[in-house]
């Protein structure tokens, strides 16, 4: 019996659209194709990456405005919305009992929305080229901290300020000079106390766009950053978003003030 | 109409994750989400008790990110990262889930987006060709073959990524 199959009938099989009693001779097509074969291995294997970085995402917690949004605030809906929210509470304890496994894409500027800024994809490329040196990641070091900003602010154009992130557990490093397209940057590196590294990344920009809080991200590594009154601002780096998140607003709070000011 | 709502808010983890796939930021895909229920609420007479709510509820989220779509194309948008806080709740992954996770996501926000959105309804959330075609608008053969391009395209992507991961600079 030589029962003919096509690679449409891989997705068929794979989507479970092939009859049943046909599955024994596609398996017997495989054997007799090996292109065929690794094809379809290789589309399983993807689908499964999928499932699992996607799977997580109904384990989430569900945000309350969605809840309000079904329910109103619930008073009217005489202990329904009660028990519901129970199941919803209790979904979300088997989800973490299950691990925790959850995604972390909390934002990113992927897909409809790509359009990034030069700064953001400088300064993760100068991120990664200095984070990772051991002997010389800055010019500069923060023992001379006064000189380091004032030898920055006169080269960049703008009153710098290395702004203190203790708070979120990074300490300035120091910083260096470097090229930006036709101008130049400066960058400040910070580190934790396990060696995680961040930069602050500031240069000057052609026109005067102002754009709000945004995140970059490339690979593994991602920056947030905003461009203010002919500046942009970047804080990359590849530690956890939401410990990004939270050096890049603090950043951001220090040192919007001092832009304004150019 | 209590059952309605509650069909609907039992839905709101797969609604959530199909969202997440289409639009890959996390504000963005809620908002999705949200604008579905708000057009759901609105509808309720027009369903019957006795329907799958879920293929009728991701018919409605994908006619609302068609539209989107078609503005985003109009206008041209970059994100904003809005002050929501809404990450605390996310626990990270080790990391090689996380660039796994990470690689794949980009991927499929690589692939065009009426393969995306056919490739997701059934390769993750497990519709048949005759569902996916209804929630899609398209005939069971046309959402074969979106699946079947999808495919090529992300397995692309994510080899062009695997090669990019080998020659970058590792950190730390």
């Amino acid at each position: 019996m030589t029962a003919e199959f096509t690679e449409r009938d891989i997705h068929l099989a794979l989507d479970g659209e092939l009859p049943a009693e046909r599955l024994n001779d596609f398996g017997a097509w495989l054997e007799a194709n090996p292109d065929m074969k690794i094809k379809a291995a290789r589309f399983d294997a993807d689908r499964q990456r999928l499932q699992s970085a996607l799977g997580p995402v109904a384990y989430e917690a569900v945000p309350g405005k969605l809840t309000e949004a079904i329910l109103g605030n619930g008073s009217d809906l005489l202990g329904m919305s009660s028990w519901w929210r129970g199941a919803i509470a209790a979904g979300l304890i088997v989800a973490a009992a299950a691990g925790g496994y959850a995604v972390g894409v909390t934002g990113g500027p992927a897909g409809i929305a790509r359009a990034s800024d030069p700064v953001a994809e400088r300064a993760v490329a100068a991120h990664r080229i200095y984070s990772a040196e051991k002997l010389h990641v800055v010019e500069v070091g923060a023992d001379q901290k006064d000189h380091l900003i004032g030898w920055l602010s006169k080269r960049v154009g703008t009153t710098l300020q290395a702004p203190d992130l203790t708070p979120e557990g990074f300490s300035l490093v120091g910083g260096r000079l470097l090229p930006s397209g036709e101008k130049v940057a400066a960058q400040f590196m910070y580190q934790d106390y396990s060696g995680n590294r961040i930069s602050l990344y500031v240069t000057q920009t052609a026109g005067s766009d102002e754009t709000g809080f945004r995140l970059f991200e490339n690979a593994d590594a991602r920056a947030f950053y905003w461009l203010d009154g002919g500046f942009g601002y970047a804080i990359a780096g590849a530690v956890p978003e939401a410990t990004m998140e939270a050096v890049a607003r603090a950043a951001y709070r220090q040192l919007l003030p001092g832009a304004a000011k150019s | 109409m209590d059952e309605k709502r509650g069909a609907i808010l039992a839905e709101l983890p797969r609604l959530r994750r199909y969202a997440r796939a289409l639009v890959r930021d996390r504000d963005v895909a809620d908002d999705l989400v949200q604008d579905c229920i708000e057009k759901a609420l609105t509808r309720m007479e027009g369903w019957q008790s006795g329907d799958n709510p879920r293929r009728w509820l991701f018919t409605i989220m994908h006619n609302l990110f068609v539209d989107q779509l078609r503005r985003v194309k109009r206008r041209g948008v970059s994100v904003s990262y809005e002050e929501t806080g809404g990450s605390a709740l996310v626990t990270e992954p080790s990391q090689l889930n996380n660039i796994a996770a990470r690689e794949v996501l980009q991927a499929l926000q690589a692939i065009a987006p009426d393969r995306r959105s056919a490739l997701v309804l059934v390769a993750v959330e497990g519709l048949t060709y005759a569902e996916a075609a209804t929630v899609l608008g398209i005939p069971a053969g046309t959402v074969m073959s979106r699946i079947a391009r999808g495919r090529e395209e992300l397995r692309k992507e994510l080899e062009d990524a695997s090669r990019r991961r080998t020659i970058r600079v590792v950190e730390r």
